[in-house]
């Protein structure tokens, strides 16, 4: 899967980010999405509204699993 | 749309009078007109709902020189592209039908026609001259088509009662028919669940010929590997669906010589079925829905909204748990199979609102769940495979909230239901993954079977769905696999047959659905699972690729799916008599299916709480045993209701080359 398509996925995520969700709960959503179109698993800690709710660190967290970080 | 039947003898002469009975067991399929074509091999019958060329297309018709005959229920969309295309390689034309085009298009490319052919059909065509019977189904199987190969004949016909309109066919359950649907919910082509009696598979041809009788397929539902898909760019793609889910639309909206209609449920999908043919068409749009007295199943207000934006005239029928009891009978009749859900009552209600109001062909939302991914059950699997990478995971277990955010109030309950729901028959490597949960809880019905039934099922050699899955299946998305299934077993056997063609066909109204045209479903498929699930976010493409021609809160709500009271329409005390009837004690016993001991407690639970708020399981159980009752009653039973023959009019059609009769008119 090349840069472009983690670009876009990303991208496409944002726009249907719900905020009036339990942050947990949101982050666990974003999880499945991850985990099924990078083929990565995230551990409980990785799991993480914090890191999950900014693109730029979801960025660098699926290029640090799939190791092309 | 229409019916079809035919014999092909082994002996002398087809049976006229039995094609008669044939023909007028599928009055209602074509209550506009009817013909037949016999020789000293075959007979074919037809009974016509005019929709293309009213004046000229009349059937069977046959080509130029009387040699090739045809009888066909359906329609080719695009005839007209056909048709120009063999009249260039030399074809005439009588007359300005789709029905010409199937005998030139045969007579030109011989099997290869089906898979140019872009439509919803069930083709009977006969060649005198090689004697060789040639039958065809569409793609899914939105037209029915059954068999029989007796010893004398095959019999051939759009519905199983104009079969049986053969009193040497055998009339009882297939063991492994039922087994079939109390755990798919229908049987799976070929199998039915009469013995003896099969289903053409959808996207198959079958020829009887001196060779005896083979069958083939000239399409297949595929997907490509996962991560090989051709087109991975989301907003392309999006604008692509766009393109041909609007001229798939406009085909089945332009493409007939009678008014179309539309039906509007509230959902997404007729939303934007709806809304595609008034932007992209001139003519004024009839809108139908089908709304619910009980508020749990109602969705008026998103109807509402909807028809008034689109600015169509519209009418809705209101149905209510008494009114599904009234029909039920009739609806069996029709659905010629058991049911587990009362879902098709109200389905027949709404086709008789339509034809009550003249209209014969309407457009619908259908095929958009299985082939852009809207169901439920594609996002549990897709949870239940992100669960099981760490089934101890806190967090993880609470994406049972996504899927259920009811679960939300009751947070101790959730990690209990995680490990029931999530983790039973879980083996990240099993292909139908996406279908045991439902395919386990419909199994149920199966512990009330006597037990010679249950022998009967144990002998059987039945098909096993998952092994017949393609090879090269395991390299697929686990999404496309669970689409395999769900478009090989449900789609097929129960949306398309029980729910589609059947409640429509009972009021003769053909239905026409966009999102199975044939460039929609290939595109599709062959789309990245994430452009159909997003995540969580089902049908993400269709909703991405119609934001603007429909209201975000149609498009955001929560997906619901289509469902009517089931045991509660059979329990209130103004329930109709015959229910009584045929759940009596003698009743079950008589049929066979059921242990009689086991259906007195199930009704009996029913009774106490007046069929209200029963488990899913015994919802399924209740119009498990009410539908199978119906259907051995109906076909099976000595006595049983009898079937209703039309009084077909004059025959447009009469061809006789045994007696050398012929009338075209």
């Amino acid at each position: 899967m090349d840069r472009d398509i983690v670009e876009q996925v990303l991208r496409d995520y944002g726009s249907l980010r719900r905020l009036d969700t339990d942050p947990e709960l949101e982050a666990v959503r974003a999880t499945i999405l991850l985990e099924d179109v990078f083929e990565v698993v995230l551990s409980d800690a990785e799991i993480d509204p914090a890191v999950l709710a900014d693109a730029s660190a979801v960025a660098a967290l699926v290029a640090r699993l799939r190791g092309t970080a | 749309m229409c019916g079809v039947c035919g014999i092909v003898s082994y002996g002398g002469p087809p049976d006229l009078a039995l094609l008669h009975r044939m023909m007028a067991r599928l009055g209602h399929r074509g209550p506009d007109g009817n013909g037949y074509y016999r020789d000293r091999r075959a007979a074919l019958g037809h009974t016509r709902l005019a929709i293309i060329d009213s004046s000229g297309g009349a059937q069977p018709l046959c080509n130029e020189d009387g040699t090739l005959w045809v009888t066909f229920n359906g329609e080719i969309f695009n005839y007209i592209e056909l048709g120009e295309e063999l009249r260039h390689r030399g074809h005439t034309f009588r007359t300005a039908s789709d029905t010409e085009v199937i005998v030139h298009a045969w007579e030109e490319w011989g099997e290869e026609c089906f898979s140019r052919f872009n439509g919803q059909w069930a083709i009977a065509l006969w060649d005198s001259g090689a004697e060789q019977l040639v039958l065809s189904r569409d793609r899914l199987g939105v037209r029915p088509l059954f068999f029989t190969r007796l010893p004398k004949c095959l019999l051939f016909a759009s519905e199983v009662k104009s079969i049986f309109a053969e009193p040497s066919v055998e009339r009882a359950f297939d063991p492994a028919g039922l087994d079939q649907t109390f755990t798919y919910w229908s049987p799976v082509a070929p199998r039915t669940v009469f013995r003896g009696i099969e289903q053409l598979e959808p996207g198959h041809y079958a020829v009887l010929d001196r060779d005896g009788f083979r069958k083939a397929p000239y399409w297949r539902i595929t997907f490509p590997d996962r991560g090989r898909e051709p087109m991975q760019d989301a907003q392309e793609n999006a604008e692509a669906l766009r393109e041909r889910v609007i001229e798939a639309t406009r085909l089945r909206f332009l493409r007939s010589d009678v008014p179309v209609g539309a039906y509007l449920s509230g959902g997404l999908d007729s939303s934007v079925t709806a809304a595609v043919i008034a932007r992209y068409t001139d003519a004024p749009l009839r809108t139908f829905s089908l709304r619910f007295s009980d508020s749990e199943f109602d969705e008026g207000q998103y109807q509402k909204k909807m028809s008034a934006m689109l600015g169509t005239q519209h009418q809705d029928i209101v149905v209510s748990p008494s009114d599904i009891a009234a029909v039920f009978p009739e609806v069996v009749r029709h659905t010629e199979t058991p049911i587990l859900r009362a879902a098709p009552a109200p389905l027949f209600l709404l086709s008789k609102l339509v034809r009550e109001n003249g209209y014969k062909v309407v457009v619908t939302g259908e095929g958009a769940d299985e082939v852009l991914a809207g169901y439920d059950l594609f996002r549990e699997a897709r949870v239940r495979l992100f669960w099981s990478r760490d089934p101890g995971s806190a967090k993880r277990t609470r994406a049972a909230e996504l899927l259920y955010p009811w679960m939300a109030r009751s947070p101790a309950r959730i990690p209990a239901f995680a490990r029931s729901f999530f983790g039973r028959h879980l083996d990240p490597g099993d292909p139908a993954l996406s279908h045991r949960p439902r395919w386990d809880s419909t199994s149920v019905i199966k512990t009330m079977l006597t037990a010679d039934l249950q022998d009967g099922i144990g002998r059987a050699d039945a098909e096993d769905v998952v092994a017949a899955m393609p090879p090269g299946s395991e390299h697929w998305d686990p999404l496309s696999r669970g689409q395999w299934l769900e478009m090989t077993t449900l789609l097929a056997g129960y949306i398309l047959a029980s729910q589609g063609d059947r409640m429509l066909m009972a009021n003769s109204v053909e239905g026409r659905f966009p999102f199975l045209d044939r460039e929609v479903v290939d595109f599709a498929n062959a789309l990245p699972a994430r452009h159909k699930l997003f995540g969580l976010e089902e049908k993400y493409l269709l909703k991405r690729a119609f934001a603007d021609l429909v209201p975000d809160d149609i498009i955001h709500r929560p997906k619901q799916p289509y469902r009517a009271p089931d045991a509660a329409s059979f329990f209130a005390a103004d329930r109709p008599a015959w229910f009584d009837e045929v759940m009596s004690e003698r009743a079950i016993a008589a049929a066979g299916v059921f242990e009689p001991s086991v259906v007195a407690g199930l009704l009996a639970k029913c009774r106490r709480t007046g069929g209200e708020n029963m488990s899913n399981t015994d919802n399924m159980r209740v119009l498990a045993v009410v539908s199978t009752q119906l259907t051995h009653e109906s076909f099976i039973a000595e006595g049983g209701r009898r079937t209703l023959e039309w009084v077909l009019p004059d025959p447009s059609v009469a061809v006789d080359l045994v007696t050398d009769d012929w009338s075209m008119t």
